[in-house]
């Protein structure tokens, strides 16, 4: 069974149906996603690779994108430790939390370095987020 | 050892509604307070403490501190001599600071991490009671963790810049806290650097885990479950709740846990961590994994390390 014309029971049978094709700029790999699932979601479900893929859940920023052709939806919080406000109006956002709208091109913003055994540590700026630019939550 | 456990940690997320909810439904969390910041408290069935996770709303994910309880009122003065002793800051909290809770001892790890020890917090009782007790409550949602059992923090670690926060916090928790390490893993020339570290205040197999990456972070926060097959109901629990799963059921080398990874809405990395291993004890000789050995350390079945797993993290 193509596992991309199944559709979950839940979903919105409109939003699951329509599909646009996400191209992933660096790699080259192109992928039909829903505008009922997340780019990130999209890729992983279909076991897709070009997007580096962490949380899932918009706080660890390793997917990092640049959103070049088309248009997307966001569909939740993007940490702003990793994605500051005058970034995300320039179109860089997170894969996990954005919805394709219609055809897109990504670049790859985020890097996941291969970081094994005691290479653990080397490169230390690449998670340097848009320090500062963030609230203090009311923590006590 | 005046240090006894972890008694809660502090994380931010995004969602507060959407955060409630999975430490609700998919650990089995209740929730006992919110302030009027809009921090929500939740605890464990069987934790007797009024609080072990504290849910701060913020535009991004991570940690804000920890806090392990100490036996008496009188030690936090005694560690309050010693931690300043040490070299390190420390600031007094007073009663009421967070709710339900009495004075608290603050400071910073050389990590970064910011730290918190305290005395007194009110104690409302596990869900079964403490006369004649049932070996479990019959309200528990979810996966039913039993309780907060340790926290990974992601320290700087860069040999080659001779930045090793992960060497440096051990060496607090062991001259300062009295804590005593149980494992460790060792890299480079000689395994001259250590690159993850697990410390003990109990006879468990660690209360705190300290791994070394490019940034201070927090990689997780574990919580405790009996047996294997509790393991595999918490991984049915996810899927039915689609929560993100990082590594499936699998086994650690180190500490001999059995281990899932997933993570909150917001992306904070979780674990249901089952098996107390062993018992830890302070002459038991330290467990070292090699270099070449590390990834089956942390991965105990299939040996391999995935790329994200020092990456990702809050």
């Amino acid at each position: 069974m193509d596992r991309t014309q199944s559709l979950g029971k839940d979903e919105e049978p409109t939003a699951a149906a329509c599909r646009h094709l996400v191209h992933v700029k660096q790699t080259g790999e192109s992928y039909d996603c829903a505008e009922s699932e997340t780019l990130l979601q999209g890729m992983v479900r279909l076991g897709r690779k070009g997007i580096p893929v962490g949380c899932v859940n918009g706080g660890c920023g390793v997917c990092k994108i640049s959103v070049r052709v088309g248009s997307v939806r966001k569909v939740g919080a993007m940490s702003r430790a990793h994605v500051s406000a005058e970034e995300e109006a320039r179109g860089v956002c997170l894969a996990c939390r954005v919805s394709p709208l219609q055809g897109v091109e990504v670049e790859v913003v985020g890097k996941l370095q291969k970081a094994l055994g005691y290479q653990w540590g080397a490169g230390a700026s690449s998670r340097s987020g848009p320090a500062g630019e963030t609230n203090q939550s009311k923590e006590t | 050892m005046t240090v006894m456990r972890i008694g809660h940690v502090s994380i931010k997320v995004m969602d507060v509604a959407a955060a409630v909810k999975h430490y609700e439904n998919v650990l089995g969390m209740k929730t006992t307070m919110q302030d009027k910041h809009g921090n929500v408290y939740l605890k464990c069935w069987d934790e007797w403490d009024k609080y072990s996770v504290i849910l701060t709303p913020s535009d991004q994910a991570g940690f804000n501190h920890m806090a392990y309880k100490v036996k008496s009122d009188a030690d936090l003065d005694v560690l309050k001599l010693k931690i300043e002793a040490s070299g390190v800051k420390t600031k007094v909290l007073r009663e009421g600071t967070l709710p339900s809770t009495g004075r608290m001892l603050q400071f910073t790890l050389p990590s970064g991490h910011e730290m918190r020890l305290y005395a007194m917090k009110e104690c409302v009782g596990t869900e079964v009671g403490s006369t004649n007790p049932d070996p479990w409550p019959d309200n528990i949602k979810g996966a039913g963790a039993h309780w907060l059992d340790h926290v990974l923090l992601m320290c700087p670690f860069d040999p080659g810049q001779g930045i090793n926060k992960v060497a440096e916090n051990t060496q607090f928790f062991i001259d300062v806290l009295g804590f005593f390490q149980t494992e460790q893993i060792t890299v480079g020339p000689g395994g001259a650097f250590q690159l993850a570290s697990f410390v003990s205040c109990s006879s468990k197999p660690h209360d705190i885990a300290f791994v070394g990456g490019p940034t201070a972070g927090l990689h997780h926060i574990s919580f405790f479950l009996d047996s294997w097959h509790d393991i595999l109901k918490a991984g049915d629990v996810m899927a039915k709740n689609k929560v993100r799963i990082d590594v499936a059921p699998t086994r650690h080398g180190l500490t001999r846990g059995e281990t899932i990874y997933f993570f909150d809405p917001s992306g904070n990395r979780n674990e249901t961590f089952a098996g107390l291993g062993y018992q830890a004890q302070p002459d038991r000789p330290v467990t070292t994994w090699t270099e070449d050995q590390a990834a089956r350390g942390i991965f105990y079945h299939t040996g391999v390390l995935p790329g994200s797993f020092t990456e990702v993290y809050t």
